[in-house]
């Protein structure tokens, strides 16, 4: 099952009533569709509110989502409206140099022409947590790291990878989960002492 | 638990499993914790200059005020059962496909199979006068006079003047 059935099944199961499919969704997309605003909203808080606008109009239009185009597609296209109307709204001018079409959604990673306007604490601990996710990744055993490097950064299928490196898929699978989960154990009690801030 | 997460952020697990795993999800916390850490993990990798805290406990908040979204089931529904209905005729139309092609039997493969069988050989048997005596004698076993399955012991009255 590919990454958008995978959506599907859950905007699905939103559409059967069920929210808490939406807070997956959210988990998923929110750091993603927050670099998307933030091309439009400079300062991060305001992105950030934007965000969960978008988010919200997002669940209420799901109803009338019919699966023609990818979920993310469909909400690239609901967050940049989102950000154009705020900016309209305030009287600010909406940026020519970031009008961008579907098709680039899909593949939109780019944040790189971005100055955010960030909080010292969220600054600080942004800093922290890709620090603990680079160091942990480096510490990692040679199979395991390039095996999740293959998987998140270049985006290669298991079975893409097990070609490249030579083995069953089920050692992909293995190696990518015990990659993550190391990680995550470093990660997890820095997640836990922030305050305030849910990370 | 934990690797069943990893295997479907990245799209291998199958539907049904897909869905067991959902429900579990919703059921525990903690489990719902793993699969928003991995995410964040893969955001880090790909985007590490640009991660923000999780907004996903603020939308929670204000989703709390929000309707319940109900979609009409209809479009779900008719997709699977067209799926289903497509995969039937599907499997209908192979049986079908095959059954013709066993009971269709091509002119060169008869001609082969005739071509296989071994060619009889034509016995002229002469039969001698003490024979028909012997025939005659039994001829009431005999079940000429029925010929249902007369054949199969046609031989087991012939007699042949090369085995001696």
């Amino acid at each position: 099952m590919a990454d958008r059935e995978v959506d599907q099944q859950l905007v699905e199961r939103v559409q059967r009533g069920d929210k808490h499919a939406f807070d997956l969704l959210v988990s998923k997309y929110q750091r993603k569709l927050g670099r998307l605003i933030s091309r439009f909203v400079r300062d991060s808080a305001e992105a950030e509110d934007v965000t969960q606008d978008a988010f919200i109009k997002a669940y209420r239009a799901l109803p009338g989502f019919r699966g023609e185009s990818a979920f993310y597609t469909w909400l690239y296209r609901i967050g940049i409206n989102t950000a154009k109307n705020h900016l309209l709204a305030n009287k600010r001018r909406v940026p020519t140099s970031t009008l961008f079409d579907a098709d680039e959604a899909e593949s939109f990673e780019d944040g790189g022409l971005l100055h955010e306007v960030n909080t010292p604490e969220n600054e600080l601990m942004s800093k922290q947590v890709v620090d603990v996710v680079q160091t942990s990744l480096q510490q990692l055993p040679e199979d395991l790291r390039s095996a999740l490097t293959l998987r998140e950064i270049e985006g290669l299928s298991y079975e893409e990878i097990a070609s490249v490196m030579n083995c069953p898929i089920g050692t992909v699978r293995s190696r990518i989960f015990r990659a993550r989960e190391a990680v995550a154990e470093n990660l997890r009690p820095l997640l836990e002492t922030s305050k305030g801030n849910r990370w | 638990m934990k690797k069943e997460i990893s295997a479907l952020m990245d799209g291998e697990l199958f539907e049904d499993e897909a869905e067991n795993l959902f429900d579990q999800i919703k059921r525990d916390p903690a489990t719902h914790k793993d699969w928003e850490i991995y995410h964040l993990i893969g955001d880090v990798l790909r985007q590490p200059e640009h991660i923000h805290c999780d907004l996903s406990e603020k939308v929670r908040e204000r989703m709390q005020g929000e309707p319940t979204v109900l979609a009409p089931r209809g479009r779900a529904v008719k997709q699977r059962a067209r799926a289903v209905a497509l995969s039937a005729a599907a499997s209908l139309a192979a049986v079908g496909v095959v059954a013709w092609m066993s009971l269709q039997v091509s002119p060169e493969a008869a001609s082969q199979m005739a071509m296989q069988q071994p060619a009889l050989r034509p016995v002229s048997a002469q039969i001698q006068p003490k024979s028909n005596d012997y025939l005659m004698a039994h001829q009431e076993f005999s079940p000429s006079i029925d010929m249902n399955g007369g054949a199969s012991y046609i031989r087991t009255v012939s007699y042949s003047t090369d085995e001696k």
